[in-house]
């Protein structure tokens, strides 16, 4: 990186957009103030340097440290905050962000950077090239994948037969954080998307699938970042049940398009709404 | 993250030169370096982040620690030649000027 890289983030921190992003960035936070900083910092510098407009999302889910307040410290102009009354899951965090996403491409990003912001350009050039949705992946040739624990490779390994025996997705890692989606597949998948929990990733790829959309699997170099707050156990869990609950979902026409009551205006009133109650139109029919 | 070290005897600085993620993963070892610095009599320590691609809270704690100590000692750590990516983190903590950056 040069200078000008330098000079090109100074200007995005300091002056807001006067055209329509075309690069949106989401990061979905749940009680990372010990993180977020030097990950916003990481992803500024690198996605400022391609000299595009873009966008930062942090989408909170209802945090109860400091993660907001230090967001909203930034004061950095590009960089919208969405604030969650409560937690509703890494799903719902990404969906309102989505939903609030102005750019023709758009990522969502974990807050940990255990991939690293550069691999965007690797997805970016799977999109450039005709993929609708391009996904991270610890699996595919060519990952590099480093302190990711026993334990969290047998619940992975076990998880990636798992998925392609019930659900036959052809991505082999569903569960990387990071991924990117040109903006007309995102509308379309986060309008369909239920899941709110770890699981939704599983669920995009499937109705990625059902729909016909091109993915494309992207190696990356992933770190199993200090501090995960994920447990290995109760997440595999959750992801079982919900593979289960994607397959009837699926049969119960919960997915077709005609049968959907979701929109993504319809996503962004109710999720710009108070959060008391939580309507959600889909989960009522399962 | 791969750690080096050059040792200038002359004036009783050494460099340190990280390469790669600097988290919590590497913070024991950054200090175990800076540990055997100082026990050589090196007060003053240059670390040279140039091709440092990320750099966590807790690394940044550690480097924070390691320039109390060195400065206690009459010395200093001084960061040099930062990746894009670091002296962006250090603005945004606001860790730029706490710093000698040169």
């Amino acid at each position: 990186m040069t200078s000008a890289s330098l000079d090109l983030y100074h200007k995005w921190s300091s002056e807001p957009l006067r055209q329509r992003p075309k690069i949106s960035v989401i990061i979905p936070a749940y009680n990372e103030a010990i993180r977020i900083v030097p990950t916003i910092g990481a992803i500024a510098a690198h996605v400022s340097s391609f000299d595009e407009p873009w966008e930062l999302i942090v989408a909170d889910d209802g945090s109860t440290d400091d993660t907001v307040d230090l967001v909203e410290g930034l004061e950095l102009p590009n960089l919208l905050l969405l604030r969650a009354k409560q937690n509703g899951g890494k799903g719902k965090a990404v969906r309102r962000g989505v939903s609030e996403a102005r750019g023709d491409i758009i990522l969502f990003a974990d807050a940990d950077q255990s991939t690293p912001i550069e691999q965007f350009d690797d997805l970016e050039q799977q999109i450039c090239a005709g993929a609708d949705v391009a996904v991270g992946s610890r699996s595919a040739s060519g990952a590099d994948v480093k302190n990711k624990s026993f334990m969290r490779n047998v619940f992975s390994k076990g998880l990636s037969f798992a998925v392609r025996g019930l659900l036959r997705l052809p991505v082999t890692d569903t569960q990387c954080g990071f991924k990117m989606f040109t903006a007309d597949a995102a509308a379309n998948l986060f309008s369909l998307q239920i899941i709110d929990d770890f699981s939704f990733d599983l669920e995009l790829l499937f109705l990625a699938k059902k729909q016909g959309l091109r993915v494309a699997e992207v190696p990356v170099s992933w770190t199993d970042a200090p501090g995960s707050k994920v447990s290995a156990g109760k997440v595999a869990l959750e992801f079982v049940r919900d593979l289960a609950l994607i397959r009837l979902n699926n049969w119960r026409g919960v997915y077709d398009q005609e049968n959907h009551t979701l929109s993504p205006q319809r996503i962004r009133s109710w999720e710009t709404a108070s959060p008391e109650p939580n309507p959600e139109p889909s989960r009522a029919t399962i | 993250m791969i750690i080096s070290t050059e040792r200038t005897e002359s004036d009783g600085t050494a460099t340190v030169t990280l390469e790669g993620r600097f988290d919590a993963h590497e913070t024991a070892d950054f200090r175990r370096v800076q540990d055997e610095l100082e026990a050589d009599g090196f007060e003053t320590i240059i670390v040279n982040m140039t091709q440092v691609e990320f750099v966590d809270s807790t690394a940044l704690a550690e480097l924070v620690r390691g320039m109390k100590r060195a400065r206690e000692r009459g010395g200093d750590l001084i960061l040099a030649d930062l990746s894009n990516p670091v002296r962006v983190i250090l603005e945004l903590t606001r860790l730029d000027s706490a710093f000698q950056i040169v």
